[in-house]
C-alpha cells in the first residue's frame, strides 16, 4: 500500500463503520417493514419479542400493560418480510398458528386487509391498533415504532 | 351444563342480532367472525381395516366439517361456539357440540373461560382435531388417536390461563389449569375392547376431571418446553345382551412431557405421555372383572418446508401396554411420512404413508376377524377453509 493511500483507505473505512453503525441504530429500517401503531399507543418502540407474541396471539399487550390489536396484511412482499423478518414463520405457517388458535376456541384472527393504505387507514382510526406496512406508503396520522 | 351451553349460545346470539338491529353496536363492533373448513379423507391399508373403516378396500368414510362464529364485544371479552360433523368409518356421523364458551382475559397473567371448553392438556390436545393447522393426515396415534378423541377433548367447566415473563432473558412461562365434567359417548372408540366383546354403552360414561399445563417459552425463538397432568375418574352403564351393568374407571393421573423447536421452515417436536389406569366392570351376580392398562406412549416428528407451497415431514410414533402378554397386541410402531401442498391459503392436500408394526391402536377384533400384525396405510386428504 502506497503512503498516500491511507488517508484514503482510513476514510473508507470510517464511512462503512458509519454505515453499519447506522445500519444497526436504525432497526426500522433493517428490512422494507415498518411497524406502525394508532398514536393511542405510548409505547415508542418495541421488541422482536413483543412482536412476536402479539402477531401469533401468544399476547395481547406490550410491555407495561398497554392493549393492542393487531392489524394483518392479506398477502404480498410486505408481509411476507414482516412474517420472516420478526415472526419466524412461513405464511402458511403463520396461519395455520391462528386457525389453531380460532379452531381450539382460544381467540379470533386479527383483521386481514388487503393493501397497505387500508392497514394505515384502519390504524389511524382504531385505537390501539399496531400494523406493518412498506416504508413507502403514506402514513400520516399513525406513529412509528422502532423495533430494539 | 347444559343450561350454561345453552345459556353461551343464546349469549352469542343476542349478541348478533342484537348488534344487527341496533345502531349504537354495529357488527364491526362486535368483531363477529364466522370460520369454518370441511376435509374429505381416503385411507388404504394392506392386511387390515382401519379404525372402523373398510379401509382394505379403500374407504372414503372420513369426512370432517366444522363451523366457528365468535364474537368479541368487549376488548377482554370473548363468546364463541364451535359445531362438529364428525365421520370415520362407523364413528360419528353427527353433529355435535364441539365447544361453547365464554374467555374473560383480565390481563396477560391472568385470565379464564368457562363452557364446553378444549382441554389443554399435551402439546397438541387442543389442536388435535383442526385439520388445517397440521401438516400430518393422522397425527401420532401413540398420544392422539383419532378414534377416541372425546376421552380428552374437551369438557364442561373452565380453564384459568396466563403467562408470567422469568426475568429479562429467561423467557415465560404459560399456565393453563382446568376443571370440570368430561362425557365420553358410547360411540367412542375408546370403548371398542368392549364393543369387541358384544358389550355397549347406552350414555357412555361421565366424571369430574381436571389438570394443566406448565409451558416454558424458552428465551431461545421457537423453543418450547412443558409438562401436563390429567386426571380423570369415570363411570358409566354398561349393557351386555340383556344384562345391564356398570363400568368405571378409577381416578387416574396421565403425564405428558413434551417439546417443540420451530423457527421458519424447520418443526421438530416430542412427546411423552403414560396412561395407567385401572377399570372395573360389575355384572349382578357375577364376580367383578378388574383390567389394568399401562400405556406407555411417545413420537418424535420433523418438518420441513420444501417450497412456499410444499411442505414434507416424518413422525416416529411408539406405544407399548405393559399389561398386555406378549404378542403383537402389545405394542405399535409407526412410521410416517407426509406431505403437505397449499394450493391457495384455503385450500390444500396431504399425503401420507403409514409402515405400521402392531396391532394396539385402531385395528377392531370386530373389523378384522384375520388381524395382521403389521400394515400399510396410505391416506390422502383434501381440504377447504374460510
Amino acid at each position: 500500500m502506497k503512503a498516500s493511500e491511507g488517508p484514503l483507505m482510513s476514510r473508507r473505512i470510517l464511512i462503512l463503520m458509519v454505515a453499519m453503525a447506522a445500519w444497526t441504530l436504525c432497526p426500522r429500517l433493517q428490512g422494507q417493514v415498518l411497524v406502525i401503531a394508532n398514536p393511542t399507543v405510548a409505547a415508542a418502540n418495541v421488541s422482536r419479542a413483543e412482536l412476536r407474541d402479539i402477531f401469533t396471539g401468544a399476547s395481547s399487550s406490550l410491555r407495561g400493560g398497554a392493549q393492542v390489536t393487531p392489524v394483518l396484511l392479506k398477502q404480498g412482499p410486505v408481509h411476507d418480510e414482516f412474517l420472516s423478518l420478526y415472526i419466524g414463520k412461513s405464511d402458511s405457517g403463520f396461519r395455520a398458528g391462528w386457525r389453531s388458535i380460532l379452531f381450539s376456541g382460544q381467540g379470533v384472527i386479527p383483521r386481514t386487509l388487503g393493501s397497505d393504505a387500508e392497514v394505515v387507514e384502519y390504524v389511524t382510526h382504531t385505537p390501539g391498533a399496531i400494523g406493518y406496512i412498506a416504508p413507502a406508503t403514506p402514513h400520516s396520522g399513525v406513529k412509528i415504532l422502532a423495533v430494539r | 351444563m347444559k343450561n350454561l351451553l345453552t345459556s353461551l349460545i343464546a349469549l352469542v346470539a343476542m349478541a348478533v342480532f342484537g348488534a344487527a338491529r341496533s345502531p349504537a353496536q354495529s357488527m364491526d363492533d362486535l368483531n363477529l367472525q364466522i370460520h369454518g373448513y370441511a376435509t374429505q379423507g381416503f385411507v388404504y391399508s394392506t392386511n387390515n381395516n382401519w379404525d372402523s373403516t373398510s379401509s382394505s378396500d379403500g374407504s372414503a368414510g372420513w369426512t370432517d366439517a366444522v363451523v366457528n362464529l365468535s364474537v368479541q364485544p368487549l376488548p377482554k371479552l370473548r363468546i364463541g361456539v364451535q359445531a362438529r360433523y364428525f365421520l370415520l368409518g362407523t364413528y360419528g356421523n353427527t353433529i355435535i357440540l364441539d365447544w361453547a364458551e365464554a374467555d374473560y382475559k383480565v390481563n396477560e397473567r391472568f385470565g379464564f373461560r368457562v363452557g364446553d371448553v378444549k382441554t389443554p392438556v399435551g402439546l397438541l390436545n387442543e389442536t388435535q382435531d383442526i385439520d388445517p393447522a397440521h401438516l400430518w393426515v393422522l397425527l401420532p396415534q401413540s398420544v392422539y388417536s383419532i378414534a377416541s378423541r372425546s376421552s380428552q377433548l374437551d369438557d364442561d367447566g373452565g380453564v384459568v390461563y396466563g403467562a408470567i415473563p422469568i426475568g429479562e432473558s429467561g423467557g415465560k412461562v404459560a399456565y393453563r389449569g382446568y376443571g370440570g365434567q368430561r362425557v365420553i359417548n358410547g360411540q367412542d372408540g375408546y370403548f371398542q375392547p368392549f364393543r369387541d366383546e358384544g358389550m355397549s354403552l347406552p350414555n357412555g360414561i361421565t366424571g369430574r376431571t381436571f389438570g394443566g399445563t406448565l409451558r416454558w417459552d424458552a428465551p431461545i425463538q421457537g423453543l418450547e418446553a412443558g409438562a401436563s397432568v390429567d386426571s380423570e375418574c369415570s363411570s358409566g352403564s354398561l349393557l351386555a345382551g340383556t344384562y345391564m351393568g356398570t363400568v368405571s374407571i378409577r381416578r387416574a393421573y396421565i403425564p405428558y412431557y413434551f417439546t417443540r423447536y420451530e423457527r421458519n421452515k424447520v418443526m421438530v417436536a416430542g412427546e411423552y405421555s403414560r396412561i395407567a389406569v385401572l377399570s372395573l366392570v360389575q355384572f349382578p351376580g357375577a364376580p367383578p372383572a378388574y383390567t389394568r392398562t399401562d400405556d406407555r406412549n411417545f413420537y418424535v416428528m420433523a418438518s420441513y418446508k420444501l417450497a412456499e407451497k410444499l411442505t414434507a415431514g416424518a413422525y416416529y410414533s411408539s406405544s407399548i401396554n405393559l399389561q398386555v402378554p406378549v404378542s403383537s397386541a402389545r405394542y405399535q410402531k409407526d412410521w410416517t411420512v407426509a406431505g403437505r401442498y397449499d394450493f391457495s391459503p384455503n385450500l390444500y392436500l396431504k399425503l401420507e404413508q403409514h409402515f405400521i408394526d402392531g396391532t394396539l391402536i385402531g385395528l377392531a377384533g370386530i373389523d378384522n376377524p384375520n388381524l395382521q400384525p403389521n400394515m400399510r396405510m396410505t391416506m390422502l386428504k383434501m381440504g377447504v377453509s374460510f
